[in-house]
């Protein structure tokens, strides 16, 4: 627990670094914005595995698969990374103890905006840092036969994370050749990129169900969707990351991107908590369209 | 690559540890003593009807807290918790588990006052009407018209009501027979209400528990039903009600106290005013128990207890050819 004290301490003090150093580059900020390589990403099929529990309705912990779908656009160049985009999640959690089963459907949508600035002082030739903000909007919404009245939940999770990025490049600059078993093939030269990115919840908001889980709108003849539903700008905490290897094509310009995502929230308060983590391997097209 | 893998496998212990630090910890249990608390908990903080019904949930813990022993069988502990919640009075309130479900049965709090198989038999011919939900035929020489509406399931629509309602726009008075009608969806009471008012009306209130105090409560909040644009039916209309008439169809007689032109003919209903929260033990085992309070136009949550009938009539099972209490609706639309 005390190391992740220091790195959260850590990660929430280097945006200020970022922020305050000097730009000194021969290009205005317009052209260098113009000439931004800009990526379109889009991920059909992610798979992972995850778990939650909802204190509002249940004690237990119910874990799952699930699938995902993404899509986003990266201006991205060694000073700065604009991204936004959406993602999708489906999945289907399961809780089995004491010879009871209950499941629950979980669909999560998402969407994001975030800006990374260089941070010079950690940058070199290979490894090129950044820092920034994230601003991430994800909901769920539960679906559980079994809890009755109850039975569909939905919470809204807005988060301001801090973001620190590290990117090493790790092309291969000249040709190898190399032998498995009795097989000789050779490897061309290849641009190559390992990413590790680390956000962590600034403001971590929450728009959640009421006292007592359920409304009464439609008792009143007035149904209402997010009846007694209550939004808390600080509540509870969140952290996320992001581990991307991405190839790129040696005859365009386009990319592959392999990624590991991680995502754990949990909303504040004594009462009704919910808590989420997902992982999730991610397979993405990346199309180069500037 | 070899340096993708020594960051995932640097990275992920690492997530890993920060999510078990974010996770509270892992309160599944078989322990009696915690699933007992727990439930009990539930109810003190939640459960919206103590005080009307003079219940001592603090002398009741210490009553059901004692039945509890080391090894005891999970149908021991079934019996104990479920006996507990019965200690509530309230159907919307049961314990769930893959072997038993607790409840309280309101119904058995009056005689059976209701015999469908003789309403078939003696009253309405062979070939009655089935709209939807509602089963309907003409009495008393088409001069009366009846309907059953044996639970609300939620699909009462605007085509099943015109229908209805049309057919039996020119009778002196309708009869809407709700008895062990054991209740479903809210919707379907305003959507068959909306069809006997003419203007706007008040009907009752609700509330809702907003804290763990016995009587955190929200601001009650009014409850109107408003003239459907459809067929509306005007003249005079019986609705028959007993034990069996629970929930929705208790909120349903609660409402016609508002309503002048609808007369509850029966025994009083079984009350289930109270919206069911459903939640899970740390066993596994779910539960329910009522979160809300319906008021009445004085803002009394009495009728919890149960509606009570303009004209109390009671079945008389000595005699199967005859429905004491339709032959008294009928006698009252005459």
């Amino acid at each position: 627990m005390k190391n992740v004290t220091i790195t959260l301490i850590c990660v929430l003090f280097v945006p200020l670094i970022g922020f305050s150093q000097n730009k000194d580059s021969a290009l205005s900020k317009k052209e260098l914005r113009k000439n931004r390589p800009t990526y379109r990403g889009i991920s059909l099929l992610g798979l992972g595995v995850g778990s939650f529990r909802d204190f509002a309705t249940s004690p237990l912990i119910y874990s799952g698969l699930s699938l995902s779908s993404s899509r986003f656009q990266i201006a991205i160049d060694k000073h700065r990374e604009t991204e936004w985009g959406s993602s999708l999640t489906i999945g289907l959690f399961g809780n089995s103890f004491n010879d009871h089963t209950s499941s629950s459907i979980v669909i999560s949508p998402a969407i994001y905006y975030s800006e990374l600035y260089e941070l010079r002082q950690l940058s070199g030739d290979k490894l090129n840092v950044k820092v920034g903000g994230l601003l991430s909007i994800t909901s769920n919404i539960r679906i559980n036969e079994g809890l009755l009245n109850n039975a569909t939940g939905f919470e809204l999770i807005p988060t301001l994370f801090g973001s620190i990025k590290g990117t090493l490049d790790v092309s291969r600059k000249t040709e190898r050749t190399k032998k498995f078993l009795f097989f000789k093939y050779k490897l061309d030269k290849r641009k190559k990129s390992l990413a590790l990115r680390l956000n962590t919840g600034l403001v971590n908001s929450s728009y959640r169900n009421g006292y007592v889980y359920s409304g009464q709108s439609f008792l009143l003849n007035d149904p209402q969707l997010f009846d007694d539903y209550q939004f808390k700008v600080f509540s509870g905490f969140r952290m996320s990351s992001s581990l991307d290897y991405t190839l790129y094509s040696r005859k365009t310009t386009n990319a592959v991107q392999i990624s590991y995502v991680w995502d754990a929230y949990k909303t504040g308060g004594n009462l009704d908590k919910f808590e989420m983590a997902q992982h999730a391997l991610r397979f993405t097209l990346l199309f180069n369209t500037k | 690559m070899r340096k993708l893998f020594i960051l995932v496998l640097t990275i992920v212990p690492f997530l890993v540890s920060c999510e078990t630090a974010l996770f509270e910890e892992d309160l599944a249990t078989t322990d009696a003593n915690a699933n007992f608390e727990y439930l009990w908990n539930e109810c003190n903080e939640k459960y919206s009807y103590f005080e009307l019904k003079g219940i001592d949930w603090d002398a009741v813990k210490t009553e059901y807290s004692a039945m509890l022993f080391e090894d005891m069988t999970q149908d021991s502990l079934f019996n104990v918790l479920g006996g507990m919640l019965t200690e509530l009075r309230d159907d919307h309130t049961n314990l769930i588990s893959n072997f038993n479900i607790s409840f309280f049965g309101t119904q058995y709090l009056g005689q059976d006052n209701y015999y469908g198989r003789l309403i078939e038999d003696n009253y309405l011919a062979q070939s009655f009407y089935i709209s939807g939900p509602f089963a309907h035929d003409f009495l008393d020489d088409g001069q009366i018209g009846y309907v059953r509406f044996a639970s609300f399931p939620g699909t009462v629509d605007d085509t099943n009501l015109d229908f209805v309602l049309d057919r039996y726009k020119d009778t002196k008075g309708l009869i809407l027979d709700l008895r062990e009608n054991g209740g479903g969806a809210v919707s379907d009471i305003f959507k068959i209400l909306s069809r006997f008012v003419e203007e706007k009306t008040l009907t009752h209130y609700s509330r809702i528990k907003n804290g763990p105090g016995r009587n955190d409560f929200s601001e009650a909040e009014p409850v109107y039903v408003s003239p459907s644009n459809g067929i509306r039916y005007t003249n005079k209309v019986i609705m028959l009600i007993d034990r069996g008439t629970y929930s929705a169809g208790s909120f349903t007689a609660l409402a016609t106290k508002a309503l002048p032109n609808i007369v509850l003919i029966g025994d009083t209903t079984g009350g289930g005013l109270g919206l069911p929260n459903g939640g899970q033990l740390p066993n596994g085992w779910t539960y329910r128990f009522s979160i809300t309070q319906a008021l009445t136009l004085d803002k009394r949550p009495d009728f919890e207890d149960g509606v009570p009938p303009d004209i109390e009539v009671l079945f008389d099972f000595n005699d199967l050819t005859r429905d004491e209490v339709l032959d008294r609706a009928i006698l009252e639309l005459q």
